[in-house]
């Protein structure tokens, strides 16, 4: 099951890249432990609201984070006094964003390289 | 793993809980209850196909497909219903061969004393160095030991005996147990009512006349009365009060003999025996079992009881001839009980039902195979239109699993049947044999392990190979195309010849111990069990002391022997293979023993005319007869074999034994016979006059004309004209306790020669199939070649001789594996090498004959091919 970038309407936003939410959730986390709607919120704000994640798109990538051991779950209650399942970073979670983080920082580079320099626009 | 065992509920929990904090998130932010509810479930997106993502995610799928799975299976199968129906009793037939065996080994080998506890700890103790001389200890003797002894956490000593049970209504012959006190609480067994012995009653010799009765001779005789508990019977007209009830699984620490009452060691002299066997060193009667101590092993606790019998031995010379050795011994191989005559003969059976198994597995595989190349394009349309190639595989495997799990439950079946049958290879004689043969929980657990195991082993391949296909290709052929491509015609063939040699394998292990079997039955122990009657009394029981006694049993073998028809009659304290073995412990003139050699001497007491009338030819000297008295010089007959060890190059007559504390005099050398095992090596054997070793419990042995059963009750009137009270019991013919003996080569004749013909039925199917299959596949081939000119024989060898390079190929690969495989039987089979020639030709030729047979039909179909049908067919 592939992280699938919305394509809405609103074209300004940015689709997130194959692979890219389960980096952000995890950093998400890595500030401690929250619930689905929580964290769909904060990517939002982090990126000063260029990304777009389709909350319901979240769940299949919590599910998969938490099959692998990074993430771990359970009930609590929100702020608001709502129950809601809190996601909490793991030990191997942690690692696992370490090793990512830098993996994607040399991609971002190399690709910004091949790229070059701004074209002018026109 | 964390997040598997969620159900969808809980997501939908999460989901709901998601839209509400979003909800209450943009209320805040100043939406209306309803604009914020509707934001966010737009900011959500798709609840339906998230929820669906979640499930396919886990274990809920797999759930629903294997359900989807069996369904489409069962419906698949349900179309070929010849082939679902040859594949379950292929696999019923298998599983059940090891079902059947291992239900056997489960009740004797695993589970030597039904209703003791820990029974891996129980170990038998034996003096003499193998299985096979398996003697026993004297109390003393028992008593140094255990109370020596730091191996074991408990050692129990015991006799076995049949006794009259006496108090209501006609005496009933039991057999009956004199045991020590810490029996039942070294074995763990807890009485169902009452008590067992307590350590009080191992001291002084005859002051606990209590018993302890079985579950079933309570229930059969006493109706099962709980008020039974401190009432008295009586056993050999002495009382004794009942304390206790066995539990109904236990019947005695001796596996397969179920023993009807235990009393404590100490009352022997009331049910035993009337000499005192509580104080002579020199007098072995007692079996010895003992639980180990933790972390001591059966070698540790055997080196422990050597050095301590070789201080008795060393303390007490004259109670000890020649060197003893003490053998500990686990209870699957002990050597008193049935694990004796099972601990190699099932675990041949088993590996023998093993291959029977692999058989089958392969000709299912087969099928299967075939099978899959008939639905290629079923399964390239499954994989073109999206299917992945796991699925197919697990779907053709649940297809299999139904086949396994049919197969299984038929085999189940199967076992629960014959478990019962087993007992009918045992004649009934006087022993009392119980083998509590029964398909249990275990041999269910086993039998569903075994089916769902043969899945993978005939399942996987087949369907790693269907489906590892290119779809487009297979579309693209002609419908009604059968090439199944190369790959698994190579297949199918290995397979074939694989068959073919363990088929080969069987039928010469079923050859050899049916040959076996025919030898038993013909054989000649050394003496002529024919038209022999045998029956017991009891003269302990009566209440007759050694004088009358001996009166008594001369008056009564004057009687029987003259009665009309009856040729001669004699007495003797054991039936030659019958189930009881005598020892005596000898000195002997002019021989001075080797360094650890054992001097038990198997021994019998007889009365006079005992050769003549078994018809044991003498080989030198006389026979018994009736002037061989108490008055008269002691006198002893030896076989060949006794006189060839100990005088050899001697002359044997004359020669002195000491033994029972007085000198015999050789008078006779009798030929050797079969004392214990129809495969025995000739032994020494010894032979004391009845009149100078009087014994309590005599059988009667009379040569007759015509059916010995048929003087079964003048035998009885001759016992009651002298006392009409005493019981004559076990009457059976002398040539039942020589079909006991050959009980194993029957038993081993009997299902190894089974599983060799279900091999051969399935080799028949498997070459037949297959080669039927190639043909019917090699048909536009053959429309080429008759239409290029080919005659009819051509095609004829062309077939022929596919099925021939297999048979071939497999019988010289089965033959290297028979050989190999006898070799490791050689001790199990009996009157026949392990390479006896006729057999290995009789079986190949058989094989080959088989596989002509079944190739031929195809051929003859091939033959007939009309070359212009055949090359329209595509």
């Amino acid at each position: 099951m592939s992280t699938r970038a919305a394509d809405t309407d609103s074209n300004e936003r940015l689709a997130l890249l194959q692979g890219t939410l389960d980096l952000l959730i995890l950093r998400t986390l890595l500030v401690g432990p929250e619930h689905g709607q929580g964290i769909a919120r904060a990517i939002q704000q982090n990126s000063d609201d260029a990304l777009l994640v389709e909350h319901g798109a979240l769940y299949p990538a919590l599910q998969r984070l938490e099959e692998r051991g990074w993430i771990s779950a359970g009930w609590g209650t929100s702020d608001n006094n709502r129950r809601a399942r809190f996601y909490r970073l793991t030990v191997l979670g942690r690692k696992q964003l370490v090793r990512e983080t830098g993996k994607w920082r040399r991609l971002a580079a190399a690709i910004g390289r091949v790229l070059g320099p701004e074209l002018e626009q026109g | 793993m964390f997040g598997r065992g969620r159900t969808p509920d809980d997501f939908n929990d999460e989901v709901e809980a998601h839209l509400q904090l979003e909800a209450d998130r943009l209320r805040e932010d100043g939406l209306s209850e309803r604009d914020a509810r509707d934001a966010a479930r737009r900011a959500f997106g798709n609840v339906t196909r998230a929820r669906e993502r979640f499930y396919e995610r886990g274990r809920w799928l797999a759930w629903d497909h294997l359900c989807r799975d069996l369904r489409f299976g069962f419906r698949s199968l349900g179309k070929n219903p010849g082939f679902a129906a040859i594949a379950v009793l292929t696999l019923a037939l298998g599983i059940g061969s090891t079902a059947t065996v291992f239900s056997w080994i489960r009740s004797t080998l695993l589970d030597p004393i039904p209703g003791a506890t820990r029974t891996g700890e129980i170990v038998a103790i034996a003096r003499g160095g193998d299985v096979n001389s398996a003697g026993e200890f004297s109390w003393l003797d028992f008593k140094d030991l255990r109370s020596r002894a730091h191996s074991f956490s408990g050692l129990i000593g015991f006799g076995i005996r049949p006794m009259d049970l006496t108090g209501t209504g006609k005496p009933l012959r039991v057999w009956g147990t004199a045991v020590t006190a810490n029996y039942f609480d070294v074995l763990g067994v807890r009485p169902l009512l009452g008590r067992g012995f307590l350590p009080a009653e191992d001291r002084a010799p005859g002051a606990a006349p209590a018993v302890v009765l079985s579950y079933a001779l309570w229930q059969k005789r006493f109706g099962g009365d709980p008020q039974l508990i401190g009432r008295t019977v009586a056993i050999d007209q002495h009382p004794f009060t009942v304390v206790g009830i066995a539990p109904p699984e236990f019947q005695g620490s001796l596996t397969g003999l179920r023993m009807d009452l235990w009393v404590p060691l100490m009352m022997q002299r009331e049910v035993i025996s009337d000499r005192d066997r509580l104080n002579d060193r020199g007098d072995y009667w007692l079996m010895a079992q003992g639980r180990l101590a933790r972390g001591i092993s059966p070698g540790q606790a055997r080196q422990e009881l050597n050095l301590l019998m070789q201080q008795l031995v060393d303390q007490f010379p004259d109670a000890h001839y020649g060197h003893v050795d003490v053998g500990v011994y686990p209870l699957w191989r002990a050597p008193n009980g049935a694990n004796a005559h099972f601990y190699f003969l099932f675990p041949m059976l088993l590996a023998l039902a093993g291959i029977v198994l692999l058989l089958a597995c392969a000709n299912v595989a087969n099928l299967l195979l075939v099978r899959s190349v008939a639905r290629r394009r079923e399964i390239a349309i499954r994989l073109s239109m999206g299917a992945g190639r796991g699925r197919i595989v697990l779907q053709l495997l649940a297809e299999s699993a139904i086949l396994a799990l049919a197969g299984g439950g038929l085999a189940m079946l199967i076992a629960r049947w014959s478990a019962g049958t087993f007992q009918s290879f045992v004649p009934p004689t006087s022993f009392p044999v119980a083998l509590p043969l029964r398909a249990d929980s275990a041999v269910l657990f086993v039998t569903l392990a075994v089916a769902l195991s043969t899945v993978l082993l005939f399942g996987l391949l087949p369907s790693l190979r269907a489906s590892g296909i290119a779809p487009a290709a297979v579309l693209k052929e002609e419908a009604g195309s059968l090439s199944g491509g190369r790959p698994t015609a190579r297949l199918t063939n290995l397979l074939v010849a694989a068959q073919l040699a363990l088929s080969l394998l069987l039928l010469v292990t079923a050859g050899l111990f049916i040959r076996g079997f025919h030898n038993a039955e013909r054989f000649d122990p050394g003496f002529n069990p024919d038209r022999v009657l045998v029956a017991s009394y009891d003269l302990y029981a009566a209440g007759y002391q050694p004088q009358d006694g001996l009166e008594f049993d001369r008056q009564l073998v004057a009687k029987v022997a003259a009665l009309p028809g009856v040729e001669s009659a004699t007495l003797a304290d054991a039936v030659p293979l019958g189930f009881e073995r005598n020892t005596e412990m000898v000195r002997l003139e002019g021989y001075a023993g080797r360094p650890h050699e054992s001097m038990d001497v198997r021994s019998a007491t007889v009365g006079p005319g005992y050769l003549h009338t078994l018809e044991i030819p003498l080989v030198e000297g006389r026979d018994f007869t009736s002037n061989d008295t108490q008055e008269s010089q002691r006198v002893a007959i030896v076989n060949q074999a006794f006189a060839a060890r100990y005088w050899p190059r001697q002359e044997a007559l004359g020669k002195r034994i000491w033994t029972l504390g007085q000198w015999f005099t050789v008078v006779g050398i009798a030929r050797n016979s079969n004392y214990d095992m129809l495969n025995e090596a000739a032994k020494p054997f010894l032979y004391l006059p009845m009149f100078q070793d009087y014994f309590t419990h005599a059988i009667i042995e009379a040569r007759v004309h015509g059916d010995p059963l048929a003087y079964s009750s003048a035998v009885e009137n001759c016992l009651h004209q002298l006392n009409p009270d005493m019981p004559l019991f076990d009457v059976a013919p002398l040539s039942s306790f020589t079909a006991v003996a050959s009980a194993r080569q029957r038993i081993s004749g009997t299902f190894v020669g089974a599983f060799g013909l279900i091999a051969l039925l399935l080799a028949t199917v498997g070459i037949y199939g297959v080669v039927a299959y190639t043909t019917r596949r090699r048909t536009h081939e053959i429309g080429i070649r008759l239409a290029l000119g080919a005659g009819r024989r051509d095609v004829l060898r062309l077939v022929l001789g596919h099925g021939l390079r297999l048979t071939l190929a497999g019988v010289t690969a089965g033959l290297a594996l028979a050989l190999g495989a006898a070799h490791l039987l050689r001790n199990a089979l009996f009157g026949v090498a392990p390479t006896d020639a006729l057999t290995y030709l009789v079986v190949a030729a058989l094989l080959f004959a088989v596989a002509l047979a079944a190739c031929y039909v195809p051929a003859r179909r091939a033959m007939r091919v009309d070359a212009t049908l055949a090359l329209r067919h595509e």
